[in-house]
């Protein structure tokens, strides 16, 4: 059973801190995302787990082995964790060819020829890549590079895959149809894969779960949809989803119960909780984040506003809108091209809105949104 | 009108302006010289009348040629066995230089081993130093009685006298010339794997490689290319090195190439001389088709990503002490200790007695008497010695303002012509005087101005000759720095430049120059350094009126006056580094950026 586990672990360049004091348990058989800005120490978390770089602090776990522990003194080296790593640029081996690349891992584990010989047919066969065989990497475009990179990283068959922003040097049309292959693979493979990535889309579409981390902190580890509808505090939910979400600063009062009365320039709301009721201090300092398809343009009533400016892309259309000094952003189904400076009601659906509070950053409440 | 059209957008454009001027200017300094000397290795020459019979000043003979290459013993002792020497001294000494270089790049770039900064600061010593540093520090510890003087300080203090062949000949000379050159080697290697990719590596120590094994398949073949190509150019520089040979085989008669270029150029046969010369050039020639036959078969390997890349250092765990200290005393001995030797070898009267009261400060204040050295007073008070060191700097600033301009327009107009046939001809012809070996590029200036040509009136004698001859040897450092700041930078920034309408000049003054200033005063700076520590280009060259310290030096040395002659070399030694020292950290140039990439 491949589980990773990372008890408290820690690493420090010098005084910056890295990762500091991380936990995590990657079940078996999950597709986990180290999500968040650069800087934030999941390329570090990653290249821990595999060896590459050395915790200053904590333990590891690879499949209920301890890989690494700081104060047992234990440290596994790399090439004994039984783990495969694709790396950003690929680190294809220059001087051999296709071939010679994707049977290395295999010759290092001595198999015979004829055996490295099928399995590395399989391989080129699976990824396409059969016609390049005996060609060298600067031969290669970038999309076949990264085929060839997961060739060789899939050739030991490793029960943990651990990949590092694998995704990033291709162009937009590549990375789209390699996030699909990607999720095959993880499928077929049986094993479990630690994806490193900054595209929040990336993360969105391929993981099990999503650890989101700032600073070297961990900020929230849960399914994908659970981060996005539900982010713990203002750092996740502004990092997830795009367009970005809506965030309305306002001073807050309890009413009526357990709802609460929202005042922002301009701008007076009634929040209700559906998670539970809230209490907040008089005239507390709030922030209400509302996810852009959340936002109505053009029902009936509501704020009235001017369009600020429209971004029709076929499917859907990304529409700005002016409330005196707040600017909404609102996501439209279909192609509507609204004139620029138009004017225009803006309402709020769902019970989907987040209530934060300002100086936490963490949330309090999701809920839905009235205007008064 | 279509062509006159075109010829009006390509000379709208400065860098096809610079290209054109170079082409004329270079073919006229590096070509016409080239046929100028073959032409030489055809004619009777003043000094040969006696030895081609029947022949008058001028005319045409095939002599020469007979001489060197079909006179049976003669042209044996003459061309054959100094070819053979040179052969075997350039082999042995690249492969002192690449291993021990290359040894030293693998430590400092990926061990753990102290000392890494003061290592690769003193390591790159020797080659700023002049080349015969060593190869006094050599004499002064291990000379014998062989020479008539007194035995050397390994002598003085074991009481075992050197054999001669450990003190003269092919040994001493190819290990000074092999520790002279490793910090190229080490420049250049070490350059390859700070900037190898660590990925590279730790794909293979994940896939279960073993140390040896990623060492073997992953980290050799990547820099095989950097490791051949320091081999051709050690090789090459090995090959035209003079004053090593000079210093350490004359007492033996060990005859290299440009020892006998020397010795028949000042002497009675100096068409033998320009055949040699010929024949070191076609030698550079072929090794440089050699080096980018072998560059070009396979691209540069290297990429450049800095994400992880002090990650992969080997620790050397029991090893690391020793390791480091064994390094700490080699890199002393190489580039501190010879400078212990010239200071107190300067200071004893009488050579090979190294007691207290022995010691003197004669050679450097003394008001000089006539029973040592004909009375020459100590280096300090000698006007020669200030004459020449102000004939030094003036040259070497003067080369370097020349060089290093030339050098960084030749440069930028290359790379922005890049891809034209007009654009690799320069960069070819500003490459050439590389390929010269100095005392054969000597000559052929030697050959070449001694009479009006063209326009350019007699030069010889003249210290005009000296700024021409350094110029144009030493542009290819220049250029290469030149080029490699034009490269690092995208076009772009320029073309925002332009379409503001920022005059050209500007462009290059107020954009271009800053943003790579390091990479272009690194231009400037090699220059100088290589000039102020010249002498093989020079040696031939000069005349008694325009003196440069290292004549004098070398001059000294054959008087065998050796207290003045270490003196001075310490002065010369103290002054360059002084100079690159302060120039580095003034403005960021260093010779291995010149050198780098």
């Amino acid at each position: 059973m491949p589980q990773i586990v990372l008890n408290h672990v820690t690493k420090k360049f010098g005084k910056s801190i890295a990762v500091d004091n991380l936990d995590l348990v990657i079940r078996d058989g999950d597709f986990v995302t180290l999500l968040g800005p650069s800087g934030c120490g999941k390329t570090t978390t990653l290249r821990m787990i595999a060896g590459l770089e050395t915790p200053t602090e904590g333990e590891i776990y690879i499949d209920d082995r301890l890989v690494f522990s700081s104060g047992k003194g234990i440290d596994i080296a790399p090439d004994k964790r039984d783990v495969g790593f694709l790396f950003q640029n690929y680190a294809l081996w220059p001087h051999m060819t296709v071939y010679q690349n994707i049977a290395f891992g295999l010759e290092n584990l001595k198999w015979s020829k004829e055996k490295i010989r099928e399995r590395v047919s399989a391989l080129l066969a699976t990824l396409k890549i059969a016609p390049y065989e005996k060609r060298y990497p600067s031969e290669l475009s970038g999309g076949q590079q990264q085929r060839v990179a997961i060739a060789r990283t899939l050739a030991t068959g490793p029960k943990v895959l651990l990949l590092d922003e694998p995704l990033s040097n291709l162009d937009a049309k590549l990375r789209t149809e390699m996030r699909a292959e990607l999720k095959r693979l993880h499928m077929e493979t049986d094993s479990t894969f630690v994806y490193v990535t900054h595209d929040q889309l990336e993360a969105m579409t391929l993981s099990t779960k999503t650890c989101l981390m700032k600073e070297g902190r961990l900020q929230q580890y849960e399914a994908p949809m659970q981060v996005y509808g539900n982010p713990g505090n203002i750092f996740v939910a502004d990092f997830v989803g795009s367009p970005t979400i809506n965030f309305i600063e306002a001073a807050g009062n309890n009413v009526n119960l357990d709802e609460i009365k929202v005042e922002a320039k301009g701008l007076r709301l009634l929040f209700t909780p559906v998670s539970g009721s809230v209490t907040l201090r008089r005239d507390h300092p709030i922030i209400i984040g509302v996810r852009p398809e959340n936002v109505r343009v053009g029902g009936d009533g509501g704020l009235s506003g001017k369009i600020y400016s429209t971004l029709p892309s076929g499917m859907e259309t990304i529409v700005k809108v002016q409330l005196d000094s707040l600017l909404l952003t609102s996501v439209v189904f279909g192609s509507v091209d609204y004139p620029i400076d138009g004017d225009v009601t803006v309402d709020f659906a769902g019970d989907k809105c987040i209530l934060f509070d300002k100086g936490t950053g963490e949330k309090l409440a999701t809920g839905n949104i009235r205007i008064v | 009108m279509k062509s006159i059209n075109r010829f009006r957008a390509f000379i709208k454009k400065p860098h096809n302006i610079i290209l054109v001027v170079l082409v004329a200017a270079l073919a006229y300094l590096t070509l016409f010289p080239l046929v100028s000397l073959i032409w030489d290795t055809f004619i009777v020459h003043p000094s040969e009348i006696m030895s081609v019979k029947h022949a008058k000043v001028g005319d045409v003979t095939l002599f020469h040629w007979r001489k060197v290459f079909l006179d049976g013993e003669r042209s044996l002792k003459l061309f054959y066995q100094p070819l053979w020497n040179t052969v075997k001294v350039s082999l042995y000494s690249s492969l002192l230089a690449i291993f021990l270089g290359g040894a030293v790049a693998w430590l400092v770039t990926r061990t753990n081993i102290h000392f890494k900064k003061f290592v690769s600061v003193v390591f790159i010593f020797p080659y700023i130093m002049p080349s015969w540093t060593l190869a006094m520090a050599w004499l002064n510890f291990f000379r014998n009685r062989l020479v008539g003087g007194a035995p050397g300080l390994f002598t003085a203090i074991t009481g075992i006298a050197t054999p001669n062949w450990f003190a003269y000949g092919i040994f001493p000379t190819s290990i000074v010339l092999g520790l002279h050159y490793s910090p190229f080697a080490y420049i250049l290697i070490g350059g390859i794997l700070r900037n190898m990719d660590a990925n590279l590596e730790e794909a293979a120590m994940i896939l279960k490689a073993s140390r040896a094994k990623i060492i073997a398949r992953i980290n050799l073949p990547i820099i095989m290319p950097a490791i051949l190509s320091t081999f051709l150019l050690v090789f090459s520089s090995s090959m035209s090195a003079f004053a090593v040979p000079a210093f350490l085989g004359t007492p033996v008669r060990f005859q290299v190439l440009t020892t006998q270029l020397y010795r028949t150029l000042n002497g009675l046969n100096p068409g033998y001389g320009y055949i040699m010369a010929v024949v070191m050039i076609l030698i550079g020639t072929v090794i440089l088709a050699a080096n980018q036959w072998f560059v070009g078969k396979r691209k540069s390997f290297t990429t450049i990503t800095g994400k992880s890349s002090n990650s992969s250092t080997v620790n050397l765990r029991n090893f690391r002490k020793p390791v480091s200290v064994i390094l700490i005393v080699l890199v002393a001995a190489i580039a501190i200790l010879p400078l212990i030797t010239f200071a107190i070898e300067s200071f004893i009267m009488a050579p090979g007695d190294y007691s207290a009261k022995n010691f003197t400060t004669q050679f450097w204040l003394g008001p000089g008497s006539e029973d040592v050295g004909g009375g020459e007073p100590g280096v300090l008070r000698n006007k020669y010695l200030y004459i020449a060191l102000w004939n030094s700097i003036r040259l070497s600033v003067i080369v370097a303002l020349f060089a290093g301009t030339i050098g960084g327009l030749a440069g930028y107009a290359i790379v922005r012509g890049r891809g034209t046939k007009l654009a690799a001809f320069v960069n070819n012809l500003a490459f050439f005087p590389y390929l010269l070996p100095s005392m054969a590029f000597g000559a052929i200036y030697l050959s070449m101005f001694s009479k009006p040509n063209l326009i350019i009136p007699s030069l010889y004698g003249s210290f005009a000759l000296l700024v021409l001859v350094g110029a144009v040897k030493y542009l290819p450092f220049a250029s290469r720095s030149g080029i490699n700041a034009m490269l690092q930078l995208s076009g772009e920034i320029e073309e925002a430049g332009v379409i503001m309408g920022i005059p050209w000049w500007k462009r290059m003054t107020r954009i271009i120059f800053p943003i790579q200033k390091a990479s272009f005063l690194s231009g400037y700076l090699l220059p100088f350094i290589s000039c102020m520590r010249e002498l093989a280009l020079f040696v031939l060259l000069i005349t008694p009126a325009n003196r440069v310290i290292t004549t004098l030096l070398f001059q000294y040395n054959e008087k065998g006056w050796n207290q003045w002659a270490n003196a001075i070399n310490l002065l010369i030694v103290a002054i360059v580094l002084i100079f690159n020292t302060v120039i580095n950290k003034i403005t960021g140039a260093s010779i291995d950026k010149g050198i780098g990439t």
